[in-house]
């Protein structure tokens, strides 16, 4: 315990850029997880559509897709597409990469970990989905059919905007394991928050900021491990505060005279 | 499936240490997730609070970075503490939050009047959870349950990839992949070995729930 509150041990936090230098790290994190989370949304659409689809070959094909990179270990994928991807497709991404982005996101792996990140990912929130539309009753589509609306328009007008609706919680709790789970792209040397802290936590003190205090990994990685509690934390808040509205919205839509409770005219 | 065959030995021993350091992380994860699972239940506002930062914290921690504070950061600050435990604690602590959440909600599944039954027969406070609620909860989370040991094994696969010294499946397969340079081969078997332990697991849940189905 001695060890731990010793204020010597602590003094890393406020030398030199080393608080910077942390920070800057983990906005990588946040950034990865944002554009992991977009794409995922999106495949694990099309895979949950897929696999609710009338033709069999279809419908099929997306079920193993999604059985297959759901039951798959996440960083076994991430590890397995680094170590696989050919020389070409490194270069080609760390020749090309638009120079606006960080240095971490134009590193020669980063589509290995991103691209890990979404297959995985996307398979979880396909589940997710899948169920979200099937909670819906039948007779939802069924009506929207009878009314004359094609697949489309009953997906896109009828079925999930109630569907995604019912989803949230469950797609904001995958949003803040995906959040956590980017840390998992350091160990294949993708510069964000764990591998700088290891950086800072390096015996000669940081490198980059030049600084000479020494940073016991400890406490960085106590340091380190705060920031996503206070970042997630925050997520779920906000999730909880989307459901209670949402509870509030279904209550005011019932509460409101149905028709065979009008009074008589 | 010469890859497999030639390197059965090594798969075999790290499907071993997954599955010995699985087990024991379990059996942390369900002691501490029903002792702050308690805490969360109750009546005591300052135990509810305590239990709740316990859940937020280690929930919302990344098992990488609790892996690198009981590995390197407490043996760096002097404590003896080796690979084994260190995995073991830092995967059991990461669990134990999701089977508090869980096991919480499995109390709150039983109703009312039980635990009020229970109270106007003259059991105490501890004897009410422990023998009238508790045993309820435990069936309708047997399910739930079964989810969060097969994300466990799955989780299991960052401690080989960052404790260098236990060598579970995953460190075997890249260990077949740096001799054999059979990428594709090691992992895809790698993959197979998680997917029979998850199978086992989910095999498992299911004949307990079946088991103990509440029949009404």
């Amino acid at each position: 315990m001695g060890y731990l509150l010793d204020p010597g041990n602590w003094e890393w936090v406020v030398t030199d850029n080393n608080l910077r230098f942390l920070l800057e790290a983990f906005l990588i994190n946040l950034e990865i997880a944002v554009i992991a989370m977009a794409l995922a949304l999106a495949l694990g659409l099309v895979l949950a559509l897929g696999a609710i689809a009338r033709p069999a070959p279809i419908r099929l094909a997306a079920k193993a897709w999604v059985d297959v990179f759901r039951n798959v270990p996440l960083i076994l994928l991430i590890l397995y597409l680094a170590l696989s991807q050919p020389q070409s497709v490194r270069e080609f991404w760390s020749d090309n990469a638009p120079g606006f982005l960080p240095d971490a996101l134009r590193s020669e792996f980063i589509l290995a970990g991103i691209g890990g990140l979404v297959l995985y990912n996307s398979a979880v929130l396909a589940e997710v989905f899948r169920a979200g539309i099937l909670s819906l009753a039948r007779g939802q589509r069924e009506a929207a059919a009878a009314l004359g609306l094609s697949y489309l328009q009953q997906m896109r007008h009828v079925v999930l905007p109630q569907g995604l609706r019912r989803m949230v919680p469950a797609t904001v709790s995958q949003l803040i394991t995906l959040n956590k789970d980017t840390t998992l792209v350091s160990i294949i040397a993708i510069q964000e928050v764990v591998r700088s802290g290891r950086v800072l936590a390096g015996t000669a003190g940081n490198p980059f900021t030049g600084s000479e205090v020494a940073a016991p990994i400890l406490h960085v990685m106590i340091f380190v491990g705060l920031l996503f509690v206070i970042a997630n934390y925050a997520l779920s808040r906000l999730s909880r505060r989307l459901e209670t509205r949402e509870s509030r919205r279904i209550a005011t839509v019932r509460s409101a005279p149905r028709v065979s409770e009008a009074p008589p005219a | 499936m010469e890859v497999l065959t030639d390197n059965l030995d090594d798969f075999a021993s790290g499907l071993w240490v997954t599955t010995r350091l699985v087990g024991a992380a379990f059996l942390v994860a369900v002691v501490l997730g029903t002792l702050v699972a308690a805490l969360r239940v109750s009546e005591s506002r300052p135990l509810r609070t305590l239990g709740g930062l316990y859940v937020e914290t280690f929930r919302n921690v990344p098992l990488l970075v609790l892996l690198f504070i009981t590995f390197p950061g407490l043996r760096r600050g002097g404590v003896d503490i080796n690979a084994w435990t260190a995995g073991i604690v830092a995967l059991g602590l990461y669990t134990s939050a999701y089977v508090a959440e869980v096991l919480r909600s499995g109390v709150a599944a039983v109703s009312r009047g039980q635990r009020e039954a229970g109270l106007s027969l003259g059991f105490g406070q501890v004897a009410v959870l422990r023998r009238i609620v508790l045993p309820q909860a435990f069936r309708t989370v047997i399910g739930p349950l079964g989810s969060i040991t097969i994300a466990m094994i799955k989780n299991s696969a960052i401690v080989g990839a960052s404790i260098v010294a236990l060598d579970d499946v995953l460190k075997e397969a890249r260990v077949v992949n740096s001799a054999t340079f059979q990428t594709t081969e090691a992992f895809f078997w790698a993959a197979v070995c998680y997917l029979l332990l998850t199978l086992t697991a989910t095999a498992a849940f299911r004949g307990l729930e079946a088991r103990y189905a509440i029949r009404r």
